[in-house]
């Protein structure tokens, strides 16, 4: 009867047992579908309701769609849900870099509802930052209920929006390169494997419910080696495009705060100018899909200077959008306006060099889509794979690697973070794995303190010191009140030495005469790195710790590097 | 961990209240305070396996320019060294992450709802939250401010009970103020039993000693027996019992006392370290 209690496997111990790796990859796979699912609602909501807008597109009261739009997104998501989150691909890379991965249940379905109002009005911004945080969120709270630790949450999250770029472009290559370079910034097999799967599930789960398609097809290309070379012109432009549209994101967003601190106004005042541009430009409104097929298509032939407003107006647009409070994400924009930049380009030199067979519009327009996102988001594979996947075209990837690694290494010698990074970089939260950063976050000064001090008194005579340095195996002595605790300087061993060897010294001196108060103090609450800067600002080896002006302790160097390279070790075999 | 208690500031005339509670706990168990006075309507709070969103009442936000000189003037009225709590991490810029490794924490019956929600019987689903996640007891003050002189501790032989009595005896020690062990009987258990479970946990020690006056009640009305607990005694008890429904819901002994009694409460919860 025991024995056979004994081997008995329920499906719960057999999980729990199960080699890490394996466990990952079923886990990854379940967040696969509800992150592809996630994606679909999204995706379906908004063609839905598009197409029932659009009809009234042209009425006089047209341009407060997106005013209401954003306003009720903003409504919802501050009093409805109360998610008062960050955009949602920072606060995904905030949870992975400082949280173990942690998001809450509510972003799983907040943010999009709140994009979908947006974007569905008319908003310029696209499905996919929504669709990312929900299916993190979605990874985040199934790895809970899994009951992973930090690190393998993170790798759940990373499969979360994996699942979701994949299932919203039907891109799995992407959706596995985004994850990668943008939300993890680690590319290991423990974290691929997971991820592809993800990535893999989620992108059928898209081709069951809504068929395998290519989004934006186009036709064949006649590309010669002219067209290569004027890639780089093409990679240079959409550089710049990408670092106005990064500029004027910025300044919007800190433009709108001054404003109106009313934050549902600011968002439909951003939604009202948005409108009236849609107006004279119908081209910025919304995801803007519709606008890259006919461009892709080679049904959409403006002109220079219609293409070169259509631009610059995506991008003011965009900016208005996001700046001031509405939801949703920089893909869809950065595709527009990169594909609205090479048809500019292309009608540019086909202008300029009118006896040279160009290639074609959509072949520009494909570049183009591909510089703007690499430069926008500093993510060249992403860009790449995304391109490659949407429009179907393995066949021209030579130009595609070239403008994107251009046209990404161009805009980060003057914007050098990515988009979703400057932010977290600015407030020194963006913390990458096996980075000092990183394996100092994970440790404490409060794990670091050293108890063995000796405590000595300003009151005391230097005789009565010396025995204490004699007893000591430290060289330095914290002086503390000896009535109320107080922390008042330390002496190093060096300080004394003069003193040492002279006795006729020993009964004069007293402890407050020969003690260093100028001395740096650190609190628990301090971070290791910045106290490694203080070490090295200060020449010193140890740092007196002191909270509510009590001596806690000492911190020393060597055994913050001896912390520092255990905690590696830890992080290693994680 | 920080040795210290975290409180969290409503500039009105219940914050104030409730705040004295928190200073009179701090003076007597020689812990630092701690004052967060917020500055936005939420804050996150990022426990091991849950992220606990605390919709603040606006009431936390008001006055925004006298906040801190109210609690400054209260906390050295009571002797103690203000410390005020400044974020430094936040999940959006205006989201602080407020920590989580305090030794104490201080919550009214509600954070997110009006104080006139207050009520025996009422705990806001945030605190709730809390307490089911925090690593450290909560002070559950009562609405007025009130000295307790003794400390009583409710028992009932649970993994939770255990750690409240854990942290009943470290109140017990540090405010010097004697400790009653209430137990309610329950079938078909005796009295033997709960001691037995003491000498399992390695607490019984403190019985023998004498330090802690053990009342046993075996009516089983609850109710009725709550009467005898004193009207200055800081009650200390443990949260949640050990099944799927009762972790998301308050074990009812819990229930009952936080209906009935109106002292003030240190709840300590399943993850208390």
């Amino acid at each position: 009867m025991a024995a056979g209690r004994g081997l008995r496997l329920s499906p719960r111990y057999i999980f729990y047992s199960m080699d890490e790796r394996l466990k990952l990859i079923i886990i990854g796979a379940i967040v696969g579908i509800f992150g592809g699912l996630a994606s679909v609602a999204l995706n379906r909501s908004l063609r839905y309701v598009s197409e029932i807008l659009n009809t009234i597109r042209h009425v006089r009261y047209a341009p407060l769609l997106p005013a209401i739009g954003a306003a009720f997104s903003s409504i919802f998501l501050r009093h409805v849900v109360r998610d008062l989150g960050a955009h949602s691909v920072p606060e995904v890379i905030y949870s992975v870099s400082r949280k173990g991965g942690l998001l809450r249940l509510r972003s799983s379905f907040s943010r999009l509802v709140s994009g979908f109002l947006t974007i569905a009005s008319g908003g310029s911004a696209g499905p996919e930052a929504p669709v990312v945080i929900s299916g993190a969120s979605i990874g985040s709270n199934i790895g809970t209920i899994f009951n992973l630790r930090d690190r393998q949450r993170e790798v759940i999250v990373g499969c979360g929006a994996a699942a979701a770029i994949a299932s919203i472009f039907n891109a799995p290559f992407a959706g596995i390169a985004f994850s990668l370079e943008v939300i993890l910034g680690e590319w290991t097999i423990i974290n691929l494997a997971p991820i592809a799967i993800a990535s893999v599930v989620g992108t059928e789960v898209s081709r069951i419910l809504q068929g395998n398609q290519i989004p934006f097809h186009h036709r064949i290309f006649h590309s010669g080696a002219l067209d290569l070379v004027a890639c780089i012109g093409l990679a240079a432009l959409t550089s710049l495009g990408s670092i106005i549209l990064i500029r004027l994101l910025k300044m919007a967003e800190s433009h709108f705060k001054k404003v109106t601190s009313i934050f549902w106004l600011r968002a439909a005042l951003g939604g009202l100018i948005v409108g009236i541009i849609g107006l004279f430009l119908p081209q910025v409104l919304g995801e803007g899909y519709e606008v890259i097929r006919r461009v892709i298509g080679e049904q959409y032939s403006p002109g220079i200077v219609i293409s070169g407003f259509a631009t610059l107006g995506k991008i003011v647009a965009t900016s208005l959008t996001i700046g001031s409070g509405g939801s949703g994400g920089l893909f869809a924009p950065c595709l527009v306006i990169g594909s609205l930049m090479g048809l500019f380009y292309q009608s540019t030199i086909a202008s300029v060099f009118p006896s040279v067979m160009w290639a074609g519009e959509s072949y520009f327009a494909l570049l183009g889509m591909a510089g703007v996102l690499s430069s926008v988001l500093q993510a060249p594979l992403t860009g790449i794979f995304l391109v490659v996947e949407i429009t179907g075209g393995y066949d021209f990837i030579v130009p595609v690697v070239l403008v994107s690694v251009i046209s990404a290494t161009i805009s980060h010698y003057f914007e050098p973070f990515s988009v979703y990074h400057q932010e977290l970089i600015r407030r020194g939260e963006l913390l990458r794995p096996r980075t000092d950063a990183r394996v100092l976050a994970e440790l404490s000064v409060m794990e670091l303190l050293e108890k063995d001090c000796l405590l000595v008194h300003p009151e005391m005579r230097l005789k009565e010191f010396v025995s204490i340095v004699q007893r000591s195996h430290r060289n330095y002595f914290p002086v503390v009140d000896s009535k109320t605790g107080s922390f008042l300087g330390m002496i190093h061993l060096d300080d004394v030495r003069p003193y040492l060897f002279n006795p006729g010294l020993y009964e004069s001196v007293i402890v407050g005469e020969i003690m260093n108060t100028n001395i740096y103090t650190v609190s628990p609450d301090d971070e290791l790195a910045d106290i490694i800067s203080v070490f090295d600002r200060e020449h010193t080896w140890s740092l007196p710790v002191v909270q509510d002006g009590k001596f806690l302790g000492l911190i020393s160097k060597a055994t913050l590097m001896d912390h520092y390279r255990k905690e590696l070790i830890v992080q290693e075999e994680k | 961990m920080k040795n210290q208690l975290l409180h969290v500031f409503r500039n009105t005339p219940f914050g104030r209240e409730t705040l004295l509670q928190s200073v009179y706990f701090c003076r007597m168990t020689k812990t630092p305070i701690n004052v967060y006075i917020p500055e936005f309507p939420q804050f996150l709070m990022y426990f091991e396996k849950e992220i606990v969103t605390v919709d603040l009442d606006r009431a936390f936000l008001r006055d925004p320019e006298t906040a801190r000189e109210h609690a400054e003037q209260i906390i050295r009225s009571q002797g103690l060294k203000p410390n005020f709590f400044t974020p430094k991490r936040f999940t959006a810029s205006t989201l602080p992450d407020i920590p989580v490794d305090f030794r104490y924490m201080t919550c009214p019956r509600t954070i997110s709802n009006l104080s006139t929600k207050v009520s025996l019987g009422y705990i806001g689903p945030r605190v709730r939250n809390i307490i089911k996640n925090a690593s450290f007891p909560v002070i559950i003050p009562s609405p007025v401010y009130k000295e307790w002189k003794r400390i009583t501790v409710f028992f009932g032989g649970s993994a939770n009970a255990i750690n409240a009595f854990k942290a009943g005896i470290k109140i017990s020690q540090l405010s010097g103020l004697p400790l009653t062990l209430f137990t309610e009987i329950e079938d078909p258990y005796t009295e033997e039993s709960y001691r037995d479970i003491l000498r399992e946990n390695m607490l019984y020690d403190e019985i023998e000693k004498g330090n802690v006056n053990w009342l046993f009640f075996d009516k089983g009305r609850l109710m009725e027996d709550l009467y005898n607990v004193p009207h200055d005694a800081l009650i200390v008890v443990g949260a949640y019992g050990h099944g799927l429904i009762k972790e998301l819901f308050f074990g009812s002994t819990l229930e009952t006392i936080q209906s009935v009694l109106p002292n003030s409460m240190v709840i300590v919860g399943p993850n208390f370290l």
